[in-house]
């Protein structure tokens, strides 16, 4: 496979790479990122809420120089959403201007079905952006099995058939990332076409650094007791384990009211940011003095 | 699909190697995978151990469970250290289908799902009256097996939902431009017709969650065939057992007989002298799986007689918010008699009935076809 010239060309160099638009890597998600680009294939996110796998994405868009298109799954997507639709509205008023200019040659109505009448949607995009484009598919364990089934056959051939246009393909594929919060489990063989990788929490050392990356305005005492707060909290049994993303949160918005430590009267305050349940409320709420208490 | 490149090709016998271990400690890989995996050995660098570690496992290893099992085999392959034999079972059992001869049941019909299951539960009642009626406690092995066969042809059904997919149709509820344009191109673009695309309809996942302690066995393992079925009539359900914990089988049922998997899951999950813990259990249930998703929109059957160890605030508390993350929840409970004119008699029972959409007996066949046939009316 002939190689871009902007791709990175080792796992270190991806990995400062992605650091430095501002996502910390480790060393693993690095290397199935790496070989996803090498070996093109998509790779599958699976993990916890919150702990940047969308992020991946917009990360290597940033990284490599190319677009980011996203395709948000949903239960019931179709083709119609996410490959291509024909803008039937335009199609309905030239047909009456034809038929009122008496325009019924072949011409006129193979024009009907010409580019200007189609709808690109994401898939589509993606795969005539091609090598240009990062494609993220989110959140595919929301879309039922008929289109990851209608996905695998995608992702293996990267194009498209239109009957009335006729076939696009990519010819070097965009790279794919798909991410699945394991609300159902995806299908074997949608899976073997992609390679996997596990996210999960960081170390409370790493999401010191992350914290400080993303919200560089804050001092490091505040995001440390922040992390081991939030650490505390994941070990209560909470029915919504706070993620990185919610860390940041709450550091945001300790920053936005001018707090420079957490105590336990201005975490009562926020706590908001990173507990989003009432039965896990109900359950820190009595013990926020030892949550804070200390990094 | 890549090949192995020429610098690594010394390596391929070590990788392929790697691999054919990794396939006998039971994760399912086809030579794709391992080519794959060859392939990225390329790309990295194979004499570090940390390249060699993660390259395997983002091509070789499909799901989160998986990853202890290729770090085992990593650590015996790569660095030499012994394997623990405990775990080094490989599941490779493949649930065969039981001859079924000695009842003449009739092959099914395609056709309305509804005038089947009722003709199926006619022809169980015309073969077995006298089995139907007998608690699957007090049931020989003998009986057993004949009741199983039975019970492997009635079907269930869960309640349909309407979905969020749509397809064409003469009379629905929201117009389909797409058809509607291809047909005024026959009228000169005069929409002569409408046309409409209505809602369709799924089946409801199921979701079951058994006792598998003591007593409870017997009465999990039948409902444990039914889900069987279920699964036949491409129905999503999921299966867990708990006893002092909880713990999912789903994916074991693929590769074992139902009544091993069930027998290993209680290995798993009950302490003998630990007594049922119902609260915990399903407190572990909506935490790691409920809030995901698992249970959203399911029917959830509950199979168990309600004798809970734990804290009856706990069962109150997940019983509650199980009710806000399911459609319907159904109450087995086989040591319950009476019918409808039952009282609860434990205080688990006690504290799980307000929560319960439909609680029944379970304990014999009879009971398990009422279960069969209320089922497609929960929606």
């Amino acid at each position: 496979m002939a190689e871009r010239p902007d791709v990175p060309s080792s796992v270190p160099e991806l990995t400062g790479a992605l650091a430095d638009v501002g996502y910390l890597a480790d060393r693993g998600l690095a290397t199935s990122l790496y070989l996803g680009l090498r070996l093109g294939r998509p790779v599958l996110l699976e993990g916890e809420v919150g702990v940047g796998k969308t992020e991946v994405a917009k990360a290597m868009a940033v990284v490599l120089g190319r677009r980011l298109i996203r395709l948000q799954c949903y239960e019931g997507i179709d083709s119609s959403q996410a490959l291509y639709e024909w803008d039937y509205a335009r199609q309905m008023l030239q047909i009456r201007a034809m038929s009122e200019r008496r325009l019924d040659d072949d011409a006129a109505v193979d024009q009907l079905f010409g580019p200007e009448f189609l709808l690109e949607r994401p898939l589509l995009d993606a795969v005539r952006a091609g090598d240009g484009a990062v494609l993220l598919v989110d959140e595919v364990d929301r879309a039922d099995d008929e289109f990851e089934a209608f996905l695998l056959e995608l992702l293996s051939d990267f194009q498209i058939t239109i009957p009335e246009i006729g076939t696009v393909a990519a010819e070097r594929p965009p790279f794919v990332v798909l991410t699945s919060n394991r609300t159902r489990e995806l299908h074997d063989a949608l899976k073997r076409r992609c390679l996997y990788h596990w996210v999960g929490y960081p170390s409370a050392e790493r999401e010191v650094e992350i914290v400080l990356v993303r919200e560089p305005g804050v001092t490091e005492v505040l995001a440390r007791k922040v992390v081991a707060a939030v650490n505390r909290l994941r070990t209560l049994e909470l029915a919504k384990p706070p993620g990185v993303a919610e860390t940041i949160d709450w550091v945001r918005s300790l920053d936005v009211l001018g707090a420079q430590d957490l105590d336990e009267e201005v975490a009562a305050d926020t706590i908001g940011a990173v507990v989003k349940e009432r039965d896990d409320l109900d359950l820190v709420s009595g013990d926020l003095a030892r949550i804070t208490s200390g990094a | 699909m890549p090949d192995a490149p020429a610098a690594a090709v010394s390596l391929v016998p070590t990788l392929v190697g790697f691999a054919r271990r990794l396939r006998a400690a039971g994760v399912p890989l086809g030579t794709g995978d391992v080519l794959t995996y060859c392939a990225a050995a390329e790309p990295l660098d194979p004499t570090d151990l940390v390249d060699l570690y993660w390259g395997g496992r983002a091509t070789l290893v499909t799901t989160h469970e998986q990853v202890p099992v290729y770090d085992r085999v990593f650590r015996a392959y790569y660095l030499g250290q012994a394997e623990e034999e405990d775990e080094a079972v490989p599941f490779s059992l493949q649930a065969k289908e039981d001859a079924r001869a000695e009842l003449q049941l009739p092959e099914s019909q395609p056709g309305d799902e509804r005038d089947e299951r009722e003709v199926r539960l006619g022809l169980v009642a015309s073969d077995v009256a006298t089995l139907k009626g007998k608690s699957f406690a007090a049931c020989t092995p003998d009986e057993l097996v004949a009741l199983r066969r039975i019970m492997r042809t009635v079907r269930l059904t869960p309640p349909r939902r309407r979905s969020r997919r749509r397809r064409a149709s003469r009379d629905g509820r929201s117009p389909d431009p797409r058809r509607t344009v291809r047909a005024s191109m026959r009228t000169l673009g005069e929409p002569t017709e409408l046309w409409w695309r209505r809602r369709r309809t799924r089946l409801r996942p199921l979701v079951l969650v058994l006792d598998v302690s003591g007593s409870m066995t017997d009465y999990s393992r039948s409902l444990l065939q039914f889900a069987y079925s279920a699964r036949r009539a491409a129905t999503r359900v999921e299966v867990f057992c708990f006893g002092t914990r909880l713990t999912r089988i789903t994916r074991e049922l693929e590769h074992r007989r139902p009544d091993e998997a069930l027998s290993r899951a209680a290995e798993a999950v009950v302490d003998w002298d630990g007594g049922t813990r119902i609260g915990e259990s399903l407190a572990a249930f909506v935490r790691d799986w409920g809030r995901r998703g698992t249970s959203r929109g399911a029917i959830v059957v509950i199979c168990s007689d309600g004798l809970d160890r734990g804290d009856p605030a706990v069962l109150d508390k997940s019983l509650e918010r199980l009710g806000r993350l399911c459609h319907r929840i159904v109450w087995l409970n086989p040591h319950m008699t009476g019918g409808s004119a039952f009282r609860p008699s434990t205080l688990g029972m006690m504290v799980a009935a307000p929560h319960v959409d439909l609680l029944l007996s379970g304990h014999d066949l009879a009971s398990l076809e009422e279960f069969a046939a209320r089922l497609p009316d929960l929606g």
